[in-house]
């Protein structure tokens, strides 16, 4: 597999003033751009039983209902040729409806939900499709700057089909107000690459009178994949 | 333009959700027949600060074994000053390969960043086709330093002097 270099602007700006924690955090040197040795171009293959029964409807952990909006939430999983990545781990952790985490360091004063603790790993099928069951998660003030609010987003983490196409990243809600003013989404300099991480309502996805749909497609890094067992 | 989907950061709060793989990477969760080696480090930010909640991960296809969840796959959060440690599968001597391929997320990196380590005394590491590729005076950021039997420091560094190096694959 192959990785064509990405243009400027459409990775986010590892030091971003306005987010002030990639200052000191984000590298300084240019990435340095070398022949993949083998290992990063290795098959890397989730075991099966690393699944959990409900791993994939994150309403389902508690004694009752989580409080909040109901939704779907699915997308297919492409390489950079438009081929689907199959079998492949995707790891989502969000906020509640009420914008805070199950985490001992969230501090936000927002209500913690018994029933709701936010996080679900599945696998992709063979159209590269995944899909889970969650609450919409709220937005939630994150002192980077006075009224720093985040727009509603669930974190996404992605293994691909081998090392090199790993990506963590967030998955945003259409027409958010908050966009404009979010340094984080906003450290992506191209607007096209931005608004492909905002997911698309979508009908056909919605459930009868249980829960509204949304898309999200997802584009790893590679092309010329080998077909498996070649 | 690329359409790939771009980066964000991972933020302060995955550890939940990712714990899972910290879990089976625990010494006494991975199931290894062969030797193994302890690599131990600090990640630091660019005031020489250690960085608290990163998540390190490590791609060690030598030690893949298929008990594993992802075989050859192992995942740390870093600790309150900035600690982690991998007990990998180790490699057989004179490789000039790295030991394992890591992958550095944190709040306030807006991207994930790939390296590599070796180890000091690996004899292959003048033959090494990666760290051939990589300016001399920095090659020293990718080497693991023997602290003890089977045992390594290997530190991180976003910035400064001793930035590590970050890598962006063909």
């Amino acid at each position: 597999m192959k990785f064509d270099l990405i243009e400027p602007g459409v990775y986010p700006e590892l030091v971003y003033p306005p987010y002030k924690s990639t200052v000191k955090r984000g590298p300084l040197q240019p990435m340095l751009r070398i022949e993949a040795p083998l290992p990063v171009t290795q098959n890397i293959v989730a075991a099966p039983h690393i699944l959990l029964p409900n791993d994939a409807d994150l309403t389902v952990h508690g004694n009752g209902e989580p409080l909040g909006e109901k939704i779907v939430v699915t997308g297919r999983v492409f390489d950079e040729d438009g081929k689907p990545v199959r079998n492949s781990l995707v790891e989502v952790w969000q906020a509640n409806s009420a914008g805070r985490y199950w985490h001992k360091k969230d501090q936000h004063a927002a209500p913690l939900d018994p029933n709701f603790h936010g996080v679900g790993k599945m696998l992709t099928d063979d159209d590269g499709r995944y899909r889970f069951v969650t609450i919409k998660p709220g937005p939630y003030p994150w002192g980077n700057h006075d009224k720093a609010w985040r727009p509603a987003h669930i974190h996404f983490s992605l293994f691909g089909n081998i090392y090199a196409q790993r990506l963590v990243t967030q998955m945003y809600f259409p027409n958010d107000p908050l966009f404009d003013y979010d340094p984080i989404f906003q450290s992506i300099p191209d607007e096209a690459a931005r608004q492909r991480l905002v997911s698309r309502f979508s009908l056909e996805h919605t459930v009868g009178s249980e829960m509204l749909g949304y898309e999200f497609n997802i584009v790893l890094r590679g092309r010329n994949a080998t077909p498996m067992g070649l | 333009m690329s359409k790939i989907t771009t980066s964000q950061t991972i933020g302060p709060f995955s550890h939940e959700a990712l714990q899972w793989a910290v879990d089976a990477a625990r010494p006494d969760a991975v199931q290894v027949d062969g030797p193994t080696l302890l690599v131990s480090g600090t990640i630091y930010d660019g005031d020489g600060a250690p960085i608290n909640d990163a998540q390190i991960e490590a791609w060690t296809p030598q030690g893949a074994e298929p008990q594993q969840m992802v075989p050859g796959f192992r995942r740390a959060p870093s600790g309150e000053q900035g600690e982690f440690s991998m007990r990998v599968t180790a490699l057989t001597g004179g490789s000039g390969e790295p030991l394992m391929y890591v992958t550095v997320f944190a709040r306030g990196l807006v991207k994930h960043q790939f390296t590599v380590v070796f180890l000091e005394d690996d004899l292959g590491l003048a033959q090494s086709c990666i760290l051939n590729q990589v300016p001399e005076a920095r090659r020293a950021t990718l080497l693991a330093r023997k602290t003890g039997d089977g045992q390594y420091r290997w530190d991180i560094r976003m910035q400064g002097e001793q930035e590590t190096v970050f890598f962006d694959y063909v």
